[in-house]
């Protein structure tokens, strides 16, 4: 099984396929959960990023019961502390918790993880739906709009949109997904140009359908694997974007904890304390890890064409 | 047939131009009346003076105005002067533009030189322990934040090493401030952000090349080939790898604009006067001609580096049509 421009590769255990011969025949959609469900890897880094989130929306709980620090309390006397107790994961420049920082900026950067991915969606397949649907001239119009957006280098973008915006997580969500619609656009007009010249969609035109019901009770239901792919591959490369533009100071705003922005002066205060720098990189590197993982693992569990191989 | 193929490429291509630094304008043009911070507020300029001195910049036209003739100025050659600090736009590109590429090729190359090795290496012993653990290591550049990786490399090689008195590497800047500049100096100071951002490309390209390759040893001619006695090392390299590295042309081709804005953030983090820099610092300021010449400058890149891409994989590949 080979997988172009993929990032890992991940044999399905034979046990499921020696299983599937001797099922009945099944839905793509149980096939596809079963496949998923078979693969440990992505099953432990699916959990891992539920868990995550859990623990970002339940924030101010463990603020209260486990770390028992608030994120925006200063301990001035406290300043730069090394991890240990109280300080599970040590103190910043102004002696606030890094720990508690750390689960409060999981709420506000995975939350504008999920936004964006929904955001950029919705957008492009609404694009990639009409484009592909009815070809011609709005096909022609979307599409070269798709690549002026492709084109424009997009740190450049989400630097000027920054700049205009002053963002706070709903925005900034927003800037992303204005970048990240155009790939979803292209990828959901290829699909449908293809399922367009299936029999069942002449077929269903034939008995009088309109041209809404075809989009979308007969063209979306077929593009929504490729969009479930999509979006479960573009989550880990958010938060990576995310990240740096908070990094820059473009992003998520101090005194609001982000992963990213609380590197922003790390290199000021690395004579002070290097484990500032460690931990939020370590928690995005292993939410990014694993969210990979995990799109990798739903891409083989609900791409068909794979099967082919 | 290529001709036209190019021309048609090469019209689609000046409609993205001219897009992307219109989408451009547009949004600087939002931030406008902000333009000299502070200046409706300075006591010793009458308003004719901030009048005049905002019709000189011309920021008195509107913007799709300034547009027409900031274009019309390019396209003469002439990418107009900094609102900044006065001196033109092109000089200081120019003088960011090698820096930017001393980063970028080096970190490219390097990526090249690695990632195919690597890549061929994965296939070859494909299962084995190595094929593995260069997985696990593309996996882990995919997930890794630039910048956290670069302030890592410095925390290490520059704060800890030094603090230790052990050799370490400069943190920043392209060479020492003080009587630096050799070549053993700037190899120095190119190290550490180097090595960064090429941990990407490594990661892309080795996987890439990896599946490229085993999806090429599975093919016919190459069993023909074995079939009719030919050495597994001219199978592998003569058939295998030559055919395998066609797709990665079109996708180094692609990275040709992140040569100038891919490598911002590393710029940023090891204070690389560069181009990515330029920009990032100047919009910051306001300064929109700047930010518009090199948006313009990597545009171009981008599009000339998709056109090149195309058909360098046209002419590589027989099989393509041009349509």
């Amino acid at each position: 099984m080979i997988d172009p421009g993929g990032i890992t590769q991940l044999d399905l255990p034979g046990a499921a396929i020696e299983g599937e011969a001797r099922r009945p025949a099944q839905s793509y959609w149980n096939e596809s959960w079963e496949r998923l469900r078979a693969n440990r890897i992505g099953v432990f880094c699916g959990a891992l990023i539920l868990i995550l989130a859990l623990i970002a929306i339940a924030a101010p709980v463990f603020s209260q019961f486990v770390t028992h620090f608030d994120p925006a309390r200063q301990h001035l006397s406290d300043n730069f502390r090394s991890p240990g107790h109280p300080y599970l994961l040590g103190t910043d420049e102004l002696g606030r918790d890094t720990l508690t920082r750390l689960i409060y900026g999981g709420r506000v950067t995975l939350g504008v993880a999920f936004l964006t991915v929904a955001l950029s969606l919705t957008l492009g397949t609404t694009v990639g739906l009409v484009a592909g649907y009815y070809g011609g001239w709005p096909d022609d119009i979307l599409m070269r709009v798709v690549d002026v957006f492709l084109a424009i280098p997009a740190i450049f973008l989400f630097i000027l949109m920054s700049i205009l915006f002053r963002p706070n997580a709903i925005t900034l969500a927003a800037i992303i997904a204005s970048v990240g619609w155009g790939g979803v656009a292209r990828l959901v007009r290829g699909e449908v140009l293809s399922v367009k010249q299936r029999d069942f969609i002449l077929a269903t035109r034939s008995i009088g359908a309109r041209d809404l019901r075809l989009i979308f009770r007969h063209l979306l239901p077929n593009v929504l694997p490729v969009l479930i792919v999509a979006a479960s591959l573009g989550v880990g490369q958010i938060i990576l974007i995310e990240a740096a533009l908070d990094f820059l100071g473009l992003g998520i705003q101090p005194p609001t904890a982000s992963w990213g922005n609380m590197l922003t002066n790390a290199e000021s205060y690395f004579f002070h304390s290097g484990w500032l720098v460690v931990f939020p990189g370590v928690t995005i590197f292993v939410t990014v890890l694993a969210s990979n993982l995990f799109g990798n693992a739903v891409r083989d569990a609900f791409d068909p064409r794979l099967k082919a191989h | 047939m290529i001709v036209k193929f190019i021309a048609r490429r090469l019209l689609a291509s000046v409609i993205v131009v001219l897009g992307v630094t219109a989408v451009t304008l547009t949004l600087m043009d939002r931030t406008r009346g902000a333009y000299v911070p502070g200046i409706d507020l300075n006591p010793a300029l009458r308003p004719e003076d901030i009048a005049r001195l905002r019709a000189d910049l011309g920021l008195d036209q509107p913007f799709y105005q300034w547009y027409v003739t900031w274009l019309w100025n390019v396209l003469h050659g002439d990418f107009g002067r900094s609102m900044i600090d006065g001196s033109p736009v092109l000089t200081h590109i120019l003088e960011r533009l090698p820096n930017t590429l001393e980063l970028t090729l080096t970190a490219v190359v390097l990526g090249i030189l690695i990632s195919i090795p690597l890549g061929v290496i994965g296939a070859l012993r494909r299962g084995s322990k190595t094929d593995h653990a260069l997985t696990v290591f593309s996996v882990a550049g995919f997930a890794v934040p630039q910048f956290w990786l670069g302030l890592m490399l410095i925390l290490v090689f520059s704060v800890t090493f030094e603090h230790y008195g052990w050799p370490w590497l400069p943190s920043g800047g392209v060479t020492s401030p003080f009587g630096g500049g050799d070549i053993g100096d700037r190899l120095l100071h190119l190290i550490m952000p180097a090595t960064v951002l090429s941990f990407f490309y490594l990661s892309l390209w080795s996987r890439f090349t990896r599946s490229s390759m085993l999806e090429v040893l599975s093919q016919d001619y190459i069993r023909t080939a074995r079939a009719k006695g030919m050495s597994e090392r001219r199978v592998v390299y003569l058939h295998g790898l030559r055919n395998a590295l066609i797709p990665l042309v079109t996708l180094i081709g692609l990275e040709l604009p992140g040569l100038v804005s891919g490598g911002l953030i590393v710029e940023v983090v090891f204070s690389w006067p560069g181009l990515g820099r330029l920009a990032f610092e100047r919009a910051l300021q306001y300064d929109y001609t700047t930010v518009m010449g090199v948006v313009f400058f990597v545009t171009l890149l981008v599009v000339a580096g998709n056109l090149l891409a195309d058909v360098l994989y046209a002419v590589l590949d027989p099989r393509i049509r041009y349509s």
